[in-house]
């Protein structure tokens, strides 16, 4: 309830978007607020990975405002986006490692035009070192990327995307193709992670295990709105059946 | 960022278009080179092309000043053909000239070839004008020329063929001249023996100088003589050479000799007119026959002095005589 | 990557695609310019499409000449002509056929290679990360890899020119007895100024045109496996299109400057 008053770190008002006679979005809003861990839950096709790449300015949404630390990003200039970007890690489906690199030059690579960003900045060698270390593989530092197994792949993407030590990541599917035992792996490295940075995350799931281990609050996507809204006991709860279908296991 | 899907098209149209258009100004550009600089427009007619096409140049003393822009048919056997000549030659290109057209190499494409005309004073050609056309033989024609020289040609060799063979049988004065063997055979030993001389002579002589450089190169040509025996030889062996040489002129006179004697023995065709008495005596009478003559008719003379008829005109002639004598 | 049959949608999608690269190369040229510049990448991208094609370039080149010159010399031969070889081939090998072929080799290797990395990047999301991690994946991607294009193929070009040439030397010195030194002396009387020149403007243009539809259809490849199988092939298909309109574009441009 006292998350309420703050003012929050992230915020969408009534976005559109559509892609040709396909309207995906159509009025969704959310509020992120500090160090709290918000879960979108939603069907396959139905909006989940637009809405996140709307928010870091990969796709424009035709209407509705974003705001990021009470800047829009829809009316910013690519210099400046590019600046706010580096306070977003973002986590991909698929990892999407650059696997023409080295996980060195995977983690080093955000830092090539951000060093002057990161707070009393060890060198480069360092922070990659530290990132890695946070995920726990330290030792995979000159390995390629097609040479990690999945799980792998996948935290060396999260130690790319808190190398900038962003206050705001998002993960997009993160357990989806791994197995459970990996997938809990991950989930808790998450929570680890939101302790160890003090970050606020945007989870977008329909891996229901992983939304209620690291839900603070779940907002359920359905045909371009919200649906639903409430943490994962009271959705799980609720007395309306396409809520609770989600839930069913 | 983003473009919208009409605005892309909009821009495609466009890039299209303008593409089109570059190629479009660029091949009209192309295929008139000379659209920039100023050309003139000069006419010459013709009976055959020989298969020139338009875009073939023109060249004026053998520098390409042009290209030919328009072929026509203006009547059955009349071609007009259009040259565009840059403004820059010509000024150089005088009324009188001379169009022709050739090809240009073995296997090349048609020239027009514009030759010079001889009238220094001749204005210069302007647009429209016509010059003079010189038609060089076709192929076929030069064919049927080649064809009739060949006929001749036959005519001339068969008559040859009769000649010599006339010839061959020593039929006529040049047969006799040539069929005469022996006098060929004589000079032909002449020459040998001549030559054999010459020879002879040449190596004595390049010895003798050989030993006399020797004598100079040497101190006293006494002592060299006197110590050196193989000097000593080669002396002899000049001796002996000159005594040859000597012995083949002496030869070649007495060929000679013979050769003179030959001729007057009265064989060979030079001698006909030396040796032939008969020919002397028959002078001989012709002249006591001409000499007879003479006089009969002298005593004609003088009987016609006397006759009846003549007497009065000598009279008269002997007359006028005396008056003559009077008056000095 | 919409089937659609009718002629109006058909034509309406190839002006937006045209329109788009337009756009597209407009963008290169906006991003050339602008800091920062990507100046590591680019020699990184030189170095793979530069060294990395020199081979397949020298073995094209080395046939070519050798088929070339091959099959030129009967005819010549039946002509007498065959003092005329070394001019021919060389002019002919500078001029055109040297700068095509090596392009379509180029396009081949470079343009799909590129439309297939780019395309991949795209639907692994890597080309998203790069954005997302504040770096100019254009920038970093796009403009380094057409102007490397654009960079190495004159260079190839002329290595393949030369190498074909050797080639050519090669089946004249067995053939027809010629000396090597009297057939470079014969190609370097017949070569002039306005054979070279033209002929590698031609083919930094002809880089352009295979970095630009490259990166194009990588770069904006449809999502899943068939798009990047497509990103590839239309790359190649659309940049041999376009070498040739170039090189159309090329001979009259040159026509009219050197006076062929």
């Amino acid at each position: 309830m006292k998350k309420e008053n703050q003012k929050p770190v992230l915020e969408l008002k009534d976005i559109h978007k559509s892609f040709g006679k396909n309207h995906v979005l159509k009025g969704f809003s959310l509020k992120l607020h500090e160090g709290e861990n918000l879960v979108i839950m939603g069907k396959s096709g139905s909006g989940k990975s637009v809405m996140v790449k709307c928010i870091v300015g990969l796709i424009q949404p035709d209407s509705g405002s974003i705001t990021i630390k009470d800047q829009n990003i829809i009316t910013m200039g690519q210099k400046e986006l590019d600046f706010l970007r580096t306070e977003i890690g973002y986590l991909f489906q698929g990892s999407a490692l650059y696997d023409s690199m080295t996980v060195r030059e995977n983690l080093e690579f955000p830092l090539r035009r951000h060093k002057d960003k990161i707070e009393n900045f060890q060198g480069t060698d360092e922070a990659v070192k530290a990132a890695l270390e946070s995920v726990g593989l330290l030792h995979t530092l000159d390995l390629m990327p097609s040479e990690l197994s999945g799980g792998m792949q996948r935290r060396v993407a999260l130690a790319r995307a808190l190398i900038l030590k962003p206050k705001i990541i998002m993960y997009d599917e993160p357990t989806t193709g791994l197995d459970p035992i990996t997938a809990n792996e991950i989930i808790q490295l998450m929570r680890n992670i939101q302790i160890e940075y003090n970050t606020s995350s945007l989870i977008i799931t329909h891996d229901v295990d992983c939304a209620r281990v690291i839900s603070n609050r779940i907002i359920l996507l359905v045909d371009g709105i919200n649906y639903a809204e409430g943490t994962y006991e009271e959705l799980s709860n609720s007395s309306d059946p396409q809520t609770r279908a989600f839930f069913k296991n | 960022m983003a473009k919208s899907t009409s605005q892309k098209i909009k821009v495609g149209i466009f890039v299209v278009v303008g593409t089109i258009l570059l190629i479009g100004a660029l091949y009209s550009i192309g295929k008139r080179q000379h659209i920039f600089s100023k050309t003139t427009q000069v006419y010459a007619v013709f009976g055959n092309v020989n298969g020139l096409q338009i875009g073939n140049n023109v060249r004026y003393s053998g520098i390409n000043v042009g290209t030919v822009s328009k072929i026509e048919m203006t009547e059955v056997g009349k071609i007009t053909i259009q040259m565009s000549v840059e403004e820059k030659t010509a000024s150089f290109i005088k009324k009188d000239a001379i169009a022709s057209i050739g090809s240009d190499g073995l296997v090349g494409s048609m020239v027009v070839n514009i030759i010079p005309g001889k009238n220094k004073q001749a204005v210069r050609i302007a647009t429209g004008d016509t010059i003079q056309s010189y038609s060089k033989i076709g192929a076929d024609d030069m064919l049927s020329t080649l064809n009739t020289t060949n006929e001749n040609a036959a005519l001339l060799t068969s008559d040859l063929l009769k000649i010599t063979n006339q010839i061959l049988e020593g039929k006529g004065t040049l047969g006799a001249l040539i069929n005469d063997t022996i006098l060929a055979q004589d000079i032909r030993q002449i020459m040998i023996e001549l030559r054999k001389t010459s020879e002879g002579t040449g190596l004595a002589v390049s010895r003798i100088n050989r030993i006399i450089s020797k004598i100079n190169y040497d101190e006293s040509a006494a002592a060299v003589i006197l110590s050196d025996t193989v000097t000593a030889n080669q002396i002899r062996n000049v001796f002996e050479n000159l005594e040859k040489s000597s012995e083949d002129i002496n030869e070649v006179t007495k060929n000679l000799n013979e050769y003179l004697t030959e001729i007057k023995s009265g064989k060979g065709a030079l001698n006909y007119i030396t040796q032939d008495e008969t020919f002397v005596k028959n002078v001989d009478s012709t002249m006591l026959q001409i000499k007879e003559a003479s006089e009969k008719l002298n005593q004609n003379m003088e009987a016609l002095k006397h006759n009846f008829f003549f007497r009065g005109y000598f009279r008269k002639l002997e007359r006028q005589e005396r008056r003559a004598a009077k008056a000095k | 990557m919409s089937r659609s049959t009718s002629f109006l949608d058909r034509s309406k999608s190839f002006f937006a695609e045209i329109g788009d690269m337009t756009l597209f190369a407009g963008r290169f040229f906006r991003e050339l310019f602008s800091t920062p510049f990507e100046f590591k990448e680019l020699i990184r991208q030189c170095y793979n499409m530069g060294i990395r094609s020199l081979f397949l370039v020298m073995v094209t080149g080395f046939i070519l000449g050798l088929v070339f010159t091959l099959q030129s010399r009967p005819t010549l031969a039946d002509l007498g002509a065959e003092a005329w070889m070394p001019s021919m081939i060389s002019i002919s090998i500078v001029r055109e056929i040297g700068p095509v072929i090596i392009a379509l080799i180029c396009a081949g290797r470079i343009g799909s290679g590129i439309g297939a990395e780019l395309g991949s990047m795209r639907v692994t999301e890597q080309i998203d990360a790069m954005e997302v991690s504040g770096t100019n994946p254009f920038k970093y991607l796009v403009v380094t890899r057409i102007l490397a294009v654009t960079l190495m193929l004159p260079l190839l070009v002329i290595v393949g020119d030369a190498v074909a040439l050797i080639g050519s030397a090669i089946i004249e010195n067995l053939k027809g007895d010629v000396s090597y030194t009297l057939y470079f002396n014969k190609i370097f009387d017949a070569l002039s100024f306005s054979d070279l020149l033209p002929a590698t403007v031609k083919t930094v243009f002809f880089g352009f045109a295979i970095g630009l539809v490259g990166t194009y259809k990588g770069y904006n490849c449809a999502k899943g496996t068939v798009g990047v199988g497509e990103a590839s092939n239309s790359a190649v298909v659309y940049t041999s299109m376009l070498l040739f309109i170039i090189d159309f574009i090329a001979v009259f441009v040159s026509d009219i400057f050197f006076e062929i």
